[in-house]
């Protein structure tokens, strides 16, 4: 499928104009590709699934009869002498937002056709994630060497170390597939495989740079999902 | 045409049934006669519906059946009948939601000079706890309960010492004295309920829950699980038994205390339970 | 790409020009509808046996995968409330049962007949082999995903039936999984049964992600031309409603599940506080039971609507069809499930009165579920208005259509006693609302479900189904589940608890027995009249008659393929172009009794089309 046509369509105006737009034959959302529609309406339900994680992480956590550890002591690093409160995890946001622009840069570069540019920006958007991942491990690990887990916590709650793995473990799990499908078009990118509409492996549907487009949403989703986890755990 | 007979047929048997039944209510012996009158009134508006809206059905199966030279009538909307319509119901619903809210609002609104019963709920059976002569039951915790102390009374709390402990599914409540039953498991999901009482309320472990009502009718009545609660829930069953003021202070006067209960055992120590160590 | 654009516009030039020869007062411009915006889908045509009936990526062929996969359940479903039916009514005949296989009939038999029935069927069949060809399109717009979405189906039947052979046997915890009892001792399959459970759950979340985004977008964005909105069937609006909240719902399930899962193998304690079991306290604590009702029944209320929303769309179109008369209030229709819908999200706790929740919450709860009782009422108002002044047909599907009315008007009015919160109070957990769901959401949508069948087994294999057979089935079907149900409403008055593996020990439960004797009959007997209709379909497929194209004379767009039943790319050379509602029955001035919404208003100039 190749880019829908939204030429001679006049849009109505005003709130009327606006429902009959959207009312009217063939699509709803002019211009919109299939598949980027597609990735808004799974992330819509995705974040119902993230809101129920942390509604109940709210729940949980409000609830709690032994008192919740203080998240600036547990999460905190000894560097060169000196406690430092939240550095893993300021590095860690950091990593993931600077990969969320690398990844808005390849998309550019991509509709402009910049296989280089674009397949470039996808690695390292890629390797950002790793990164993050690899970050997230060396966390967990430190955690779990203090004696933290999933059902029991030295510093408090245990409800703490539960929804901690948890909530955590299922965004790294959206960041790891996120990963593997960056390195996946990236090697598509510098195969070429957009610029001649190559069929994909499985779905066997023609390559299109609008892709790229619909992974950097999923991208973008998953670091904005990140910064509530971190604002929820981290700075409550 | 035999369709429309036949689901004629239907309704008039559902009325007919309704009048009939031999199956219905058990007598009432508390308070919430309310929740009756609302089921009443609900039954009365729903069901007029309910045969009404079958009725039309069936003049409309007699009345417009297919006829080769007939062409149906052609009326995409109707706004004013349709605005009657949403309006008639509105009010409708609003006549049953009001009465069920009224009443609702006595069930979470429990009289001050209500008695609290502690009923803790197990898999699978109860038992129960009144406050003793200070009015006020002692605070309790999950972990303290043990053969010794089978309710889990907190020790350092003065109020639970003169607790009258019931260690029996069957309880004794005065007439015409609201209670307030606080719900309590030490395991999972239990219901106490009494069908001729009308009330009822989960026990949820971690929490204790309530639900008040004033038995009007002496007599002895059967408790039934109401939530699933595992193999043994249509077993888990007990007992309530109204009694008039004299019976009651009578039954009450022989039930042991919970320093009773420490008076009899002997090397009664909290921390030499297996549960405590736990 | 480009040329097959081109295409669209030559096609279109040719119909008007065709039309013009045909009318009276020709004036192209009235036809004029906008060209297309998208290109011509790309469409991966099977070759091979594997590739056209097993792995297909044919939305129609998907769709009656998801059909058959779903009857499956669905016998499995009815075997087993055949077996409860046996112990409730026939306790000494039913002596190799156990309580623990009875809490485990009864809890396979919800969750199967909610689930892996209802819901599959109505979306995963009809919605896949229905909105494609309603809306004018090729196909499902991600035809592999698709494909993956029933496989991922699939495997999560297989997951659950595989609990039937586990040591422990299934999970016995009853179809709402309400911890802590789920994941404890004392709950039959507390084992791998339990595990299977939420394993099997998550993989049909994720398998009806990927269908629900392909019905979402499909009705979104690849409509036909001229298929606005507002001239879409009620069956396409049915199910697309109840798809968005399959998609907003299913994730409240999916958390549960997980919460769960992790609660039962690594000793979590998110639902978990504080236990002791017989005379142990457990290693959990500190967790909270209500947390996960609230989460399965934000899931659960919408998961009602889920299965109403399509069964209500696509009884309306029946109606409209099989009485010769458009629907009445289309638009009242349409805003009506929209706002069932969304509703839908408020009233969860109403499941929940007598939880040990918060008791204030109940005002709340009740206003918010009482209201939703007024776009449903509006709906079955405009039922049966259709049947009024139409001219009716009153073959198999009209009967099976009435029959839905019957039943879920009276399941509707049972849902009033309980969504009213002290009347709740009595009738909660008792009989009374087994035969409230079961009458509103089990024999109400079943009756939608059989009368489909008889009304698009004509498109999907092309042969009528005897009307003979079909009508006992249907006498059968609707006197007997009413039999069942309509009795079981006073079991609930009386005070007899849901749940109970025996209730005779009560004297007031005891002179019920003759009652429960009567139901269990009728049970056997209602269960046994739906192999009627699969005798039908086998004997139709072997020797029935040939049906033809469009055999009830309807007007929307999937009885207007080019070959019956239906090839791939569902309308041959050219896309159709709507020009109109797909209710426009009975029009004054027309020829005929019916204009299929291809017709263009220069051939029909002399009518008094009112909405178009």
């Amino acid at each position: 499928m190749a880019d829908p046509k939204i030429e001679g369509y006049q849009f109505k105006p005003g709130f009327k104009g606006m429902a009959s737009d959207t009312g009217s034959d063939q699509t709803m959302f002019k211009g919109v590709h299939w598949g980027k529609a597609m990735m808004w309406i799974f992330l819509l339900s995705d974040t119902f699934v993230f809101s129920c994680f942390l509604i109940s992480y709210m729940k949980g956590r409000g609830s709690t009869l032994i008192d919740w550890p203080n998240p600036s002591e547990v999460f905190g690093l000894h560097v060169f002498g000196v406690d430092v409160p939240l550095l893993l995890i300021a590095i860690m946001t950091f990593v993931l937002i600077t990969s969320s622009g690398t990844m808005a840069l390849a998309v550019k570069y991509g509709y402009e056709k910049n296989r280089k540019m674009c397949g470039w920006l996808i690695l390292a958007t890629a390797i950002g994630g790793l990164t993050f991942v690899g970050m997230q491990a060396f966390e967990w690990s430190k955690l779990i060497h203090e004696g933290v887990r999933p059902w029991e916590n030295p510093f408090g709650a245990p409800q703490f170390g539960s929804f901690f793995f948890m909530i955590t473990g299922f965004h790294g799990t959206h960041v790891s597939i996120g990963v593997i499908f960056l390195f996946i078009y990236a090697y598509k990118v510098f195969a070429g495989h957009y610029d001649n509409k190559k069929r994909g492996w499985f779905t066997s549907m023609k390559g299109d740079y609008v892709e790229i487009e619909i992974l950097g949403l999923y991208w973008h989703f998953v670091d904005l999902v990140w910064v509530f986890i971190f604002a929820f755990f981290y700075l409550w | 045409m035999h369709a429309g007979i036949i689901f004629f047929l239907v309704i008039i048997g559902s009325i007919l049934f309704h009048i009939f039944t031999p199956w219905y209510w058990t007598d009432i012996a508390s308070n919430w006669k309310g929740m009756d009158d609302t089921i009443t009134l609900t039954f009365w508006v729903g069901g007029g519906v309910f045969v009404a809206v079958c009725l039309f059905m069936i003049y409309c199966v007699f009345k417009f059946s297919y006829k080769e030279d007939r062409k149906a009538e052609y009326k995409p909307e109707d706004k004013k009948l349709e605005r009657i319509l949403t309006w008639a119901t509105t009010l409708g619903v609003a006549a049953l939601l009001a009465p069920g809210l009224i009443v609702w609002n006595q069930y979470v609104n429990v009289p001050k000079n209500a008695i609290e019963i502690d009923v803790m709920a197990w898999q699978w059976g109860w038992q129960y706890r009144l406050p003793g002569e200070d009015g006020k039951l002692g605070t309790t915790q999950v972990i303290n309960i043990s053969d010794n102390n089978p309710f889990g009374i907190n020790l350092n709390d003065p109020y639970g010492k003169d607790d009258v402990l019931i260690q029996s599914d069957a309880i004794n409540l005065k007439n015409n004295k609201p209670v307030k039953i606080l719900l309590r498991s030490v395991d999972v999901l239990h219901n106490w309920y009494v069908p001729q009482f009308r009330a009822k309320m989960d026990a949820v472990p971690g929490v204790v829950t309530y639900y008040w009502f004033e038995p009007n009718k002496t007599g002895e009545y059967e408790v039934l699980c109401a939530e699933y609660c595992g193999v043994g829930h249509y077993a888990m069953r007990g007992s309530v038994l109204v009694q008039n003021d004299e019976e009651y202070n009578a039954w009450l006067g022989e039930q042991e205390t919970f320093s009773d209960l420490i008076a009899k055992q002997k090397n009664f120590n909290i921390g030499d339970t297996k549960l405590a160590q736990k | 790409m480009s040329e097959e654009q081109d295409n669209n516009k030559v096609v279109y030039q040719a119909q008007s020009s065709e039309t013009m020869g045909g009318s009276a007062s020709p004036s192209p411009d009235m036809d004029y509808v906008r060209p297309a915006e998208i290109p011509e889908q790309d469409l991966y045509h099977g070759h091979s046996f594997i590739t056209k009936w097993v792995f297909c990526q044919d939305a129609k062929v998907i769709g009656v995968q998801y059909f058959l996969t779903a009857v499956f359940t669905g016998i499995v479903g009815l075997i087993l409330s055949w077996l409860m039916r046996l112990q409730l009514g026939f306790p000494e005949a039913a002596g190799f049962m156990t309580a623990e296989h009875y809490y485990q009939f009864v809890t396979m038999h919800g969750m199967i007949m909610v689930v892996y029935f209802l819901t599959a069927l109505f979306l995963g069949g009809f919605g896949n082999y229905l909105i494609p060809l309603m809306v004018g399109a090729r196909d499902m717009v991600f035809p592999y995903v698709n494909m993956i979405s029933f496989w991922m189906f699939f495997i999560a039947v297989a997951v659950l039936m595989a609990s039937f052979f586990v040591p422990g046997g299934p999970t016995g915890a009853g179809w709402t999984l309400y911890p802590p009892q789920t994941i404890l001792e004392g709950t039959p399959g507390s084992g791998m049964g339990i595990l299977l459970m939420l394993i099997s759950l998550s993989l049909f979340v994720i398998g009806f992600t990927m269908g629900g985004l392909n019905y979402l977008i499909t009705v979104l964005q690849a409509r036909t031309r001229g298929m606005t909105l507002m001239r879409m069937p009620l069956t396409v609006w049915g199910i697309f409603t109840a798809t968005v909240l399959a998609m907003l719902a299913f994730p409240a399930l999916l958390v549960s599940a997980i919460m769960m899962t992790l609660d039962k193998i690594l000793g979590t304690s998110f639902f978990m506080p504080t236990i002791i079991q017989a005379g142990e306290v457990l290693e959990y604590g500190g967790g909270s039971p209500i947390l996960f009702q609230h989460l399965f029944w934000f899931f659960g209320h919408p998961e009602v609507y889920i299965v109403a929303l399509p069964a209500f769309g696509i009884v309306s179109d029946l109606i409209s069809v099989h009485s010769r008369k458009n629907i009445f209030g289309y638009r009242m229709m349409v805003w009506a499930i929209v706002g069932i819908g969304a509703l839908s999200f408020f009233v969860w706790a109403h499941h929940m009165y007598v939880s040990g929740m918060n008791p204030w919450f109940g005002f709340f709860f009740a206003t918010t579920t009482l209201i939703i009782a007024v776009p449903t009422a509006m709906k079955v108002y405009n039922w049966i208005l259709t049947l009024w002044r139409g001219n009716i047909r009153l073959n198999t599907v009209m009967l099976w259509c009435l029959g839905f009315i019957v039943t879920f008007v009276n399941g509707g009015i049972t849902g009033i006693f309980l969504g009213n919160v002290s009347v709740d109070v009595p009738l909660s957990d008792t009989y009374f609302v087994i035969a409230h769901f079961h009458m509103v959401m089990g024999i109400a949508p079943l009756m939608v479900i059989m009368g489909a069948v008889y009304h698009w087994f004509p498109l999907v294999s092309g042969k009528m189904l005897d009307e003979g057979l079909g009508k006992w089935h249907f006498w059968i079907t609707f006197l007997g589940a009413y039999s069942i149900y309509f009795p079981m409403h006073y079991l609930g008055f009386i005070g007899v608890p849901r749940r109970y593996f025996e209730m005779y020990d009560s004297p007031y439960m005891a002179s019920a027995t003759g009652m429960n004797e009567f139901i269990s009959m009728a049970a056997f007997i209602v269960g046994a009249a739906q192999f009627i209709l699969i005798y039908n379909i086998i004997k139709t497929l072997k020797t029935g008659k040939k049906a033809g194209q469009n055999p009830w004379k309807a007007n929307s767009l999937e009885w207007y393929t080019s070959t019956v039943p239906p090839e791939h790319g569902n309308f041959g050379e050219r896309l159709p172009v709507v020009h109109r509602w797909p209710y426009d029955f009975s029009v004054p001035g027309a020829k005929e009794d019916f204009i299929p919404q291809t017709t263009p208003p220069s051939e029909v100039v002399h009518t008094k089309v009112e909405k178009t």
